[in-house]
């Protein structure tokens, strides 16, 4: 990470084309995992919109009564009826799990996505600087190699 | 050939360490992912009044826990952690410093072996 950043303030141009290709190769690697991250977050995030979604649907007043199938496994259902409307149970991480009214665990779920929220919007300026970086890179390294591709001598003369 | 087969030993040595650093700082990221958690479970826990329900999944159960209980065991888990990751922190350096130390030597070797040609 910290090269990259050198190399932005470095004169790029000073650098030989084998070490701009390695710099572009480490902020392709960069770029690639953190859009994987901004992936990821993305995905959690849903999820946590998902779960908000079937507390409104499913855990509704107007659920109570009704004859509804219960997974025990992905193949194998229960009949069942939601005996409480009131009360969910939900993950808060590391296997503990609480006991929240719909309303506190909307509440606990929308903060969640907030606090997601933020960190895409974090991630998502760190991917736009080293995309702007690659950028960079990636044209004085076209620019080296066009130089040298004219003659030897240009090229010396470029860098 | 002498000098080749010691720069030879010593980047295999030097390459050793370097793997040997990236399965720490693997395990650190590991602690630091999971601290992240436990902070997050402690922040929801600080939340709660003391008649709230907690269950903790033991195998494919939910067993009901107190809340003292529960709060005891993840302020344990994130002081394991805090000193788990110091450890790994000062084994890191440990490393670091190996790693330039054998940088250093393979560097003056071939510094000599440039001047010894260089000489011929």
């Amino acid at each position: 990470m910290a090269s990259g950043e050198k190399g932005g303030q470095i004169d790029l141009g000073s650098l030989s084309s084998q070490q701009l290709s390695q710099v572009k190769k480490q902020l392709d690697e960069e770029v690639e995992h953190l859009t994987n991250s901004y992936g990821n977050l993305r995905g959690a995030q849903h999820q946590f919109r998902q779960c908000i979604s079937s507390i409104a649907s499913g855990v509704a007043e107007s659920t109570k009564g009704k004859p509804l199938l219960v997974p025990l496994t992905p193949s194998l259902y229960v009949p069942g009826e939601l005996s409480d409307t009131e009360h969910v149970i939900v993950d808060i991480g590391t296997g503990f799990y609480v006991e929240k009214t719909t309303q506190d665990a909307v509440k606990f779920y929308n903060g969640k996505i907030e606090e997601l929220g933020k960190n895409i919007k974090d991630l998502e300026n760190i991917v736009n600087g080293k995309t702007n970086n690659l950028r960079v890179v990636e044209e004085v390294l076209r620019q080296k190699v066009l130089a040298s591709s004219q003659g030897p001598q240009g090229g010396a003369q470029a860098s | 050939m002498e000098q080749q087969k010691q720069i030879q030993a010593l980047s295999d040595e030097y390459s050793g360490f370097q793997t040997e650093l990236s399965t720490l700082v693997a395990a650190r990221q590991k602690l630091e992912s999971q601290q992240q958690e436990n902070k997050s479970v402690q922040k929801e826990f600080s939340g709660l009044t003391d008649e709230a329900n907690i269950y903790k999944l033991v195998g494919p159960v939910l067993l009901k826990q107190e809340t003292s209980e529960a709060k005891s065991t993840v302020e344990g888990r994130l002081n394991y952690i805090e000193t788990e990751i110091k450890r790994i922190e000062e084994s890191i350096k440990g490393i670091q410093e190996k790693c330039e130390n054998k940088k250093m030597e393979i560097i003056q070797i071939q510094s000599q072996m440039q001047q010894s040609t260089g000489q011929a």
